[in-house]
């Protein structure tokens, strides 16, 4: 009966056929500590988290990279919104430019980043603090998957 | 420097050198990924700029 089954071929198949290699988890304790320090940091300065996990060479250059794009953002009168959840749009850009961390909080206090409007170069401005903020959340992901094992 | 594709090349050059850090491993491996980001951008930015040349907006 069962020589005669249509699908034993591919039920063999599959049940012989390796699984792909599993992603080591780091699962422990301190793993864990390590992973939410690493991602705390990211999120909070760019390349805080690498320069924890000693990628040098990253941190340096996220912290240069999106910190740069940052000031430039602003020196091209672009508007720091504010942390208010009036409507979508608003709320969204806020999200965006907050990825910065603590570049974007520092500036909001000291009331940098008002943003004018009839700027020529107020649209470029916006975009650079936005793109900042967006990038610097992927720089989070990549710090959390160097500090799973996931990755170099 | 204020110009448009000036601003456009800066932007470029900064995203493409944060996505080859994240992504690549090695320099030589860094080096060409940049410059095959940085071109790709700047390129269908240009092209996606001349094709929209004809918009009333």
């Amino acid at each position: 009966m069962t020589a005669h089954f249509p699908f034993r071929n591919i039920l063999t198949r599959m049940e012989t056929e390796q699984l792909p290699q599993e992603v080591p988890q780091i699962q422990t304790e301190s793993g864990v500590l390590k992973t939410a320090t690493a991602c705390v940091a990211a999120a909070l300065i760019p390349g805080l988290g690498h320069a924890f996990l000693q990628k040098w060479d990253r941190a340096i250059v996220f912290l240069v990279g999106i910190s740069l794009m940052f000031a430039i953002g602003l020196r091209l009168q672009g508007r720091l919104f504010n942390p208010e959840f009036a409507d979508l749009f608003s709320s969204l850009k806020f999200l965006a430019e907050a990825g910065t961390g603590i570049l974007y909080w520092l500036c909001w206090l000291r009331g940098l980043g008002v943003g004018e409007p009839s700027a020529y170069t107020y649209d470029f401005g916006n975009v650079f603090v936005y793109v900042a903020g967006l990038l610097n959340m992927l720089v989070v992901v990549d710090a959390f998957d160097i500090a799973m094992g996931r990755k170099q | 420097m204020t110009d448009h594709f000036g601003l456009m090349v800066l932007f470029s050059a900064l995203v493409a050198l944060v996505f080859t850090f994240l992504t690549k491993y090695g320099a030589r491996e860094r080096i060409r990924y940049f410059f095959f980001l940085f071109g790709a951008y700047v390129l269908i930015s240009v092209v996606a700029g001349w094709l929209m040349y004809p918009f009333p907006f």
